[in-house]
């Protein structure tokens, strides 16, 4: 048995964001704006403006992982027919596959975390998702410990092999500080050269500061619905989600076995395979890609696993084909994690919808589809769970 | 901050019994001779519950290394190494390499299990380079 087919079964009608930037300074200056079901409140409301629908046409709701179910529809004042809870790629997901089975036709993914003002640690004694992967605390007794650290050990591995250098991976974090300058709720504007980046303090070397994400409070909120009703009811042109893809590696995830000795690849490749075929476009189709980007070097580990350049040609693809705005393949277009604002995943979501509608402004990528039509593809491999969406007109 | 602490599972115990007696011992599956890390109720590869605590040879290779140039934890002040070894006998674990560094890559360099401490006097299994 295959999988069912969920291309083009639900369509982005509706995008919402808290002010990232307006809360960030207020959060600096030692304020609280809100905690994370009032950043939640605050996307939701932008995204029920954006899709141009009431609250009652909501039939379905999807929480992330810092939020509780009940309470945030208790906030939200939703009662839905269908419901959970879920990481932003595993939201869009599931709300694809309650719409195809005719659980709900409307959903409501939202997401708040206040993880800034609440200073949470993702490092040290208190290392937070340790209750989820073991791998994050269970080497503490060496000092190992942080997911960038993590991250640090796997890009050593995979530069010594392929020839990747500290340089090349500083294209990375230039490109998306490039494209977070053109992006008016970006956090961090100020570009950066290489220079700069070589500059900065190693955090876990071989990683640098400018390789880490940022910390900050927000929230997000994707509006889902049934692609037939979409055209009908949204303001804007539904943004349909063509093709979804997952495949994830357990065995050894402690021991650091698929990441460092495969770099995720047999996940990526296998997640590529299903969502590619899906979707029924490549690589080659794609206006641009968004990458979950919690530390700069996944982006040359997705670029080749989800064959967008050849294996172990990554550094040379990003230094001469080009990763930025106007190059080869532009990566996270709005400034991804390391420059825009750090909402695990789900403002990558929102960036994808705003590039396929050409919402973008001056840091809007062009159509590569026929007519005129454009598809982002997003990916994210967290603990070895690869996950991919294509989104388009 | 804080110091670091081990995860307790009641399967890492006997792990830690035998890392304090200089003598690291890891399971091995009784029916397929899997060696297990971490240590855990069964098989990954064979899912048989039955297995042997066994003492590792010590030898391994380095698979990679980072430089912590960060402060997580009050007995790890950097700047400190952390190795990850793949053991002679299949498991890929991490640690810290004592003693002399190599010159250039470290990976695919030879070393061997020399119990050592963190900075507040735990005792570790770590590594220094094989002759």
């Amino acid at each position: 048995m295959t999988a069912r087919d969920l291309a083009r079964v639900g369509a982005v009608i509706g995008v919402g964001e808290s002010d990232y930037v307006g809360d960030h300074a207020r959060v600096r200056a030692g304020e609280k704006p809100a905690d994370s079901y009032g950043y939640a409140a605050d996307a939701f409301r932008a995204a029920l403006a954006d899709a141009g629908i009431g609250r009652d046409e909501i039939d379905g709701l999807i929480v992330g992982p810092t939020l509780a179910y009940e309470r945030t529809g208790e906030i939200l004042g939703i009662n839905p027919r269908w419901g959970g809870q879920a990481d932003a790629m595993l939201a869009v997901i599931e709300a694809c596959m309650a719409i195809r089975s005719g659980l709900a036709e409307v959903v409501a993914l939202v997401y708040g975390n206040d993880q800034r003002s609440a200073a949470i640690q993702y490092g040290g004694p208190e290392a937070m998702g340790g209750n989820m992967f073991l791998s994050y605390v269970y080497h503490a007794p060496w000092g190992f410990t942080s997911q960038g650290a993590l991250y640090a050990m796997m890009f050593r591995r995979f530069g010594e092999l392929t020839g990747c250098t500290e340089r090349d991976l500083g294209e990375v974090a230039v490109a998306q500080r490039h494209a977070a300058s053109l992006n008016p709720h970006a956090l961090m504007r100020k570009p950066i050269t290489i220079e700069d980046y070589m500059a900065a303090r190693y955090i876990c070397e071989p990683l640098r500061l400018f390789d880490y994400c940022l910390i900050n409070d927000g929230g997000v909120v994707l509006i889902i619905a049934e692609a037939e009703r979409a055209r009908k009811m949204a303001r804007k042109a539904p943004v349909l989600i063509h093709g979804v893809g997952r495949s994830d590696l357990n065995r050894g995830a402690t021991s650091l076995e698929p990441r460092l000795l495969e770099f995720y690849r047999p996940a990526q490749e296998a997640c590529a395979a299903q969502v590619y075929a899906m979707a029924g476009v490549g690589p080659e189709d794609m206006s641009a890609l968004q990458i979950y980007d919690s530390f700069s070097c996944h982006v040359p580990f997705a670029l080749e696993g989800y064959g967008y350049c050849r294996p172990g040609d990554v550094g040379r693809f990003m230094r001469e084909d080009g990763i930025g705005l106007g190059g080869r393949i532009p990566v996270n277009t709005g400034g991804g994690h390391l420059s825009e604002s750090y909402m695990q995943g789900w403002a990558h979501q929102v960036e994808a919808v705003r590039q396929v509608r050409g919402e973008c402004g001056a840091r809007q990528v062009a159509a590569r589809g026929a007519g005129d039509s454009r598809f982002v593809h997003y990916n994210s491999d967290v603990a070895g769970k690869a996950v991919s969406i294509i989104y388009g007109s | 901050m804080a110091n670091s602490a081990a995860v307790l599972s009641m399967y890492d115990e006997p792990m830690w019994e035998s890392i304090r007696a200089h003598d690291w011992h890891l399971q091995q599956c009784d029916d397929c001779s899997e060696w297990r890390y971490p240590p855990g109720p069964c098989c990954p590869k064979c899912l048989s519950p039955r297995s042997t605590w066994r003492p590792l040879s010590g030898r391994g290779e380095i698979a990679s290394w980072v430089v912590f140039h960060r402060q997580y934890f009050d007995n790890w002040p950097p700047p400190y190494n952390v190795v990850a070894v793949k053991l002679a006998e299949g498991p890929l674990v991490i640690s810290n390499l004592t003693g002399p560094e190599p010159e250039g890559s470290w990976i695919g360099r030879p070393v061997e299990v020399a119990y050592g401490t963190d900075a507040a006097g735990t005792l570790l299994p770590q590594m220094r380079l094989a002759e």
